[in-house]
């Protein structure tokens, strides 16, 4: 008969989605045994036990698990926050700059440590002091503030005129979660049994996030403690603290790693946090450039960027909001001539053929698609007698390139594709550029078969390259307000990576104009460039030439859409986005301009800030030109609009090859 | 771009610093200087230092009486020549007068009256025009004739620029348009607007009314067959009449319309010659208080980036406009109030609504707009809340 493993675990509301459904309902192994004995401690409690081998697996600070490497964590779950997290938050009646001493709650050592990070990276150095838990907020006076974590910080008075929340704070900085804890436990104990009963424990407890919250308000009435509402509690646990260890907050934990030990506050240089039982890619600490100072000079920074030196986020959000306009453009312009010094623009000639309009994702800034469900006769799905004219025609006029995109079409199988794509191949000269993220996820669900899978069998019946279409704005706070039913932004730059990982090309792409903020829109840039660094360092290391080859952004054009938004784009921010782009992505060797949206006379001004691509002719194009945009060119009137900007006009093809014109 | 082009780029920041005016050889430097956004900020300081952050508009509306025209200029697509071809057409009194009428209780504070040259009608008919407007609302100001109209009047009617002048200010003309200047230069005024008054009776028509105590705008057609010097001479002969009189508020670069008219081989007019014609013509004309985009022409896209090149008016709400969207301009024909603001906001200047002599009439303070919903109020309740905490460290 199998022990039951000593679990201990935080007592703080923001972990009892993981551990209550444990204590109510207990699992019991194959054996009908109990799999876990449970008890309540705090945080850096918990990790003295397991340390001390008073318990098997805890929920511990990842600042502890620095210190022990030997622990192996449980695979997909975490306490976690994308930005504000409530509970770990400095207060003080004067500004933090003219602190001296913190007293810091003894409870957490994540929070310690994050705290330190964020001080060292702001060049302040005031007295941290330990304080039991709970008690620094009652020595908060004059130059002494306190870092308070866990419940205590909901009952914090409004007194204090300043209170910074350290989950904002770092992400405003590196622009990703924080994680501040995992279950860890001593290597050898976790089976793949309770593994699964975590798991299930937290997505039941999850599911009973109002039942917790009402549960917990009660018991603080009972207390004699304040309380707050149960939706204010609710909101906490579903929103606010995130519960899974996605590939996101996976970044953010190398990320807050790398930096502690980069302020010196550790010696655990190269982390491998390992997975318990489960094949799972290791997390190491990336290397990173020096940073500057803490003083920020919008001038020093956009000339750093403008010769090719490397933006922080939140640089980044510096530049989004304080740089004059023709500043940001100037130094834009001065980073593609040196990206780009032959004085060419180039653009391509190819066909945008819209495949199916059939679509079940029901984005709400979408006017193209019609659902499945719709019993009239406006869905279709392009004959190959209908894609073979219009294949033809793209070939006499000079075509190089099918853009091949379509709605989430549920009777479109992968045989389907596999079929259009060898008969493509077989009948036409034309390079498929075809299926953005979304649709390759959409055959993956349909197929039951792993994203890498399906690219690989696509790319074997001809697919040449993907279209960096579906990102919009990759933060799944916008995503979930305009696209609720589409992939997530981890799901969409997921398959990037894998397509990078087998040698295939792809562009990507920005819409704004959703009311996204500036960390929004520089969190979008960081996770592309992000990915497209560990394509480069693939294609160093000799192992394929997979990556984005082009950047494209433009306004989200709102006209006739469900979106109750009113536009709020303009070719002012346009222009601006994309010379932030092209300093931001220093990686990434193009940027398209996008005159279809903005017509060809901002087209023009465009490439003087920072574009060094004039996109396509338009033979055909059915999405945006649904919600209002309605230009049309031809080879010849972009070539007089490269010229005006004083570039020379060349031909080219996915690849970026100059083509020579017969 | 040479080490001497930056050189010469530099002496010519230093005359704009110090207020020293630019040589025709500089202008033309300046056009084909490769460095557009060089030649936009220095514009952009130069505007600034005159206007400092204010952008301004004015609520106004067009009325063109007639489309009946003796000139036959090769780049309209307006004139009509003869009366009873088809969609010629000529407003009676009544017909003008209904356009304000029907304008009852909307904040309009100026009307721009322009019309072909039809001398088929008695001189009365262009006087009345204005009393009748001046009778429905006495405060409304008048702007109203070119300095092509008033020459043709005064030759059509026998009088003086100044009896003609004289005549209309009584019955209620309160300013000038800047329209019918072309491009100065004999060559290409004999190519394109042969029948319209020369250059100098231009000039001289403005000339008499800054002298009689009119303000008026000057304008310079742009993108048909001229060169870039001719360009620039132009802008010289409108900086000496101003250096003359002081009676110019504002310049308005317009940008040449192809569609529907004999000009029509010419290319469309591009972004970038807009935005450099602007920033030279700041440069060049420091001695004009306003430079204006008029965005029914270039649309509203490429005037919001102007404002960074030397742009500080974006022209009014107009709410009706014939000439331009006959020559195929595709820009919404009346802009909403809200709208625009949000524009200049955007770029980051102040929207002040002005009168036609440029008198405030209210300035932005960055209060909620009707009709835009603010981007924070959209924001879910722990972004706003963490936007006010980020601000704090």
């Amino acid at each position: 008969m199998a022990t039951p493993l000593r679990v201990c675990a935080v007592s703080f509301l923001n972990a009892w989605p993981l551990y209550q459904v444990l204590l109510e309902q207990p699992p019991v192994g194959d054996d009908g045994q109990p799999l876990f004995e449970l008890q309540e401690a705090l945080p850096a409690e918990c990790a003295r036990m397991l340390a001390d081998g008073e318990c098997d697996v805890a929920l511990v600070p990842v600042a502890s698990y620095l210190e022990h490497p030997e622990w192996e964590v449980v695979p997909e779950v975490a306490i976690a926050a994308r930005g504000a997290v409530q509970t770990v938050v400095v207060v003080s009646e004067l500004p933090l700059a003219e602190v001296t001493t913190i007293h810091c709650d003894a409870a957490s050592r994540s929070s310690l440590l994050l705290l330190r990070t964020l001080l060292a990276t702001e060049g302040l150095h005031p007295t941290l002091v330990p304080a039991p838990h709970g008690t620094g907020v009652d020595r908060v006076h004059g130059r002494e503030a306190a870092l308070v974590i866990g419940d205590a910080a909901f009952d914090l008075p409004a007194r204090f005129p300043h209170r910074i929340d350290l989950g904002a704070q770092w992400l405003r900085l590196t622009g990703m979660p924080m994680v501040f804890a995992f279950w860890a436990a001593r290597p050898g104990c976790l089976q793949e049994v309770h593994i699964r009963a975590l798991h299930q424990a937290r997505d039941r407890g999850l599911k009973q996030a109002e039942a917790l919250a009402r549960r917990y308000r009660e018991g603080r009435l009972a207390a004699g403690l304040p309380a707050a509402d149960e939706n204010f509690y609710a909101n906490y646990l579903r929103r606010t603290i995130r519960y899974r260890l996605d590939a996101w907050e996976r970044e953010g934990l190398v990320e807050y790693i790398a930096r502690s030990h980069e302020a010196g506050l550790h010696s655990a240089g190269e982390v491998h946090v390992r997975f318990a039982a489960r094949e799972h890619e290791g997390v190491a600490t990336s290397r990173r450039a020096p940073r500057l100072g803490s003083a920020i000079d919008v001038d020093r920074l956009l000339e750093r960027a403008a010769g090719g030196g490397r933006l922080e986020l939140h640089e980044g959000i510096v530049l989004y909001e304080q740089a004059s306009t023709l500043a940001l453009g100037d130094a834009a312009d001065r980073r593609r001539q040196a990206l780009h010094p032959e004085g060419i623009v180039t653009y391509i000639i190819d066909r945008n053929v819209n495949y199916t309009n059939v679509c079940t994702a029901r984005c709400q800034f979408c006017n193209f698609y019609v659902p499945p469900t719709r019993k009239d006769h406006e869905g279709y799905v392009h004959s190959k007698e209908v894609l073979a004219q219009k294949f033809r025609e793209t070939e006499e006029l000079g075509g190089v390139q099918i853009l091949l995109q379509g709605g989430l079409n549920p009777e479109l199988g992968l045989h389907w594709y596999e079929d259009l794509f060898r008969w493509t191949k077989r009948n036409f000269r034309l390079k498929l550029h075809a299926l953005s993220p979304t649709e390759i996820i959409h055959i993956a669900h349909l197929e039951d078969m792993s994203v890498r899978e399906v690219l690989l069998r696509l790319r074997d019946a001809g697919m040449d390259s993907l279209p960096g279409g579906g990102a919009e704005i990759l933060h799944d706070e916008i995503r979930n307000r305009i696209s609720p039913f589409k992939n997530t932004t981890d799901e969409w730059l997921e398959v990037m990576r894998q397509a990078h990982a087998i040698g295939m090309r792809s562009t990507c792409t920005m819409v704004f104009g959703f009311q996204e903020t500036a960390e929004h829109t520089l969190v979008h840039l960081d996770r592309l460039r992000r990915v497209q660094d560990e394509a480069l360092a693939r294609k160093s290391g000799g192992k394929g030439g997979g990556m984005f080859t082009a950047f494209i952004v433009w306004p989200f054009q709102a006209e006739g859409t469900r979106l109750k938004l009113r536009d709020d784009t303009s070719a002012w921010r346009y222009l601006r986005l994309q010379a932030l782009a092209r300093l931001y992505l220093d990686n990434i060797p193009n940027l398209q301009v996008s005159w279809p949206t903005l017509g060809p006379e901002i087209g023009e001004v465009a490439l003087r800030f920072g574009a060094n691509d004039f996109g396509s002719v338009m033979i055909e194009e059915n999405v945006v030109s649904q919600a209002g945009a309605h230009f049309m060119l031809s080879a010849a009137d972009i070539e007089h609009h490269v010229r005006q900007a004083g570039f020379v006009p060349r031909r080219r093809n996915m690849q970026y090859e100059l083509l020579e014109v017969a | 771009m040479t080490a001497t082009d930056s050189a010469r780029l530099s002496t010519i920041r230093a005359k704009v610093h110090e207020g020293e005016p630019l040589t025709l050889e500089d202008g033309v430097f300046l056009y084909r200087y490769p460095d557009l956004l060089a030649v936009g900020s220095l514009a952009n300081e130069l505007r600034e230092r005159i206007n400092g952050d204010r952008t301004y508009f004015n609520i106004n509306f067009h009325i063109n009486p007639t489309n009946v025209c003796e000139a036959d200029c090769q780049f309209c697509s307006f004139a009509r020549l003869q009366p009873g071809m088809p969609q010629a057409y000529t407003m009676s009194l009544d017909e003008i007068r209904h356009k304000l009428v029907e304008r009852q209780g909307q904040p309009v504070t100026e009307i721009h009256i322009v019309s072909g040259l039809h001398g088929g009608v008695p001189w009365s008919w262009y006087t009345d025009q204005l009393r009748v407007l001046k009778q429905v609302r006495p405060d409304i100001h008048l702007k109203a004739f070119t300095a092509v109209e008033i020459h043709f009047f005064a030759q059509h009617y026998g009088k003086s620029y100044e009896e003609v002048l004289r005549e209309l200010m009584d019955a209620g003309l309160d300013s000038m348009p800047g329209g019918g200047a072309e491009i100065f230069a004999e060559r290409v005024r004999r190519k394109i607007c042969r029948d319209k008054a020369s250059a100098d009776q231009w000039l001289q028509v403005h000339r008499t009314a800054h002298r009689l105590g009119l303000r008026s705008n000057c304008t310079m057609l742009f993108g048909t067959v001229e060169t870039l010097e001719e360009r620039v001479d132009h802008m010289l002969r409108l900086r000496a009449l101003q250096d003359e009189t002081g009676g110019f508020q504002t310049f308005i670069p317009l940008a040449f319309h192809p569609d529907g008219n004999r000009l029509g081989k010419l290319p469309r007019p591009t972004g970038i010659d807009s935005l450099r014609t602007y920033a030279v013509g700041r440069l060049m004309l420091h001695n004009i208080p306003h430079i204006k985009a008029y965005w029914i022409m270039i649309g509203l896209d490429t005037a919001q980036i102007a404002q960074s090149f030397g742009v500080d008016d974006l022209d009014g709400t107009v709410q009706e406009e014939k000439i331009y969207h006959m020559a195929g301009a595709d820009t919404p024909q009346a802009m909403t109030r809200s709208g625009l603001i949000r524009l200049i906001r955007e770029a980051g200047r102040t929207a002040v609504e002005r009168d036609t002599l440029y008198n405030l009439r209210w300035q932005d303070d960055g209060g909620p707009l009707p009709g835009i919903r603010s981007l924070e109020a959209s924001m879910p309740y722990s972004r706003r809340d963490q936007r006010v905490e980020l601000s704090v460290l």
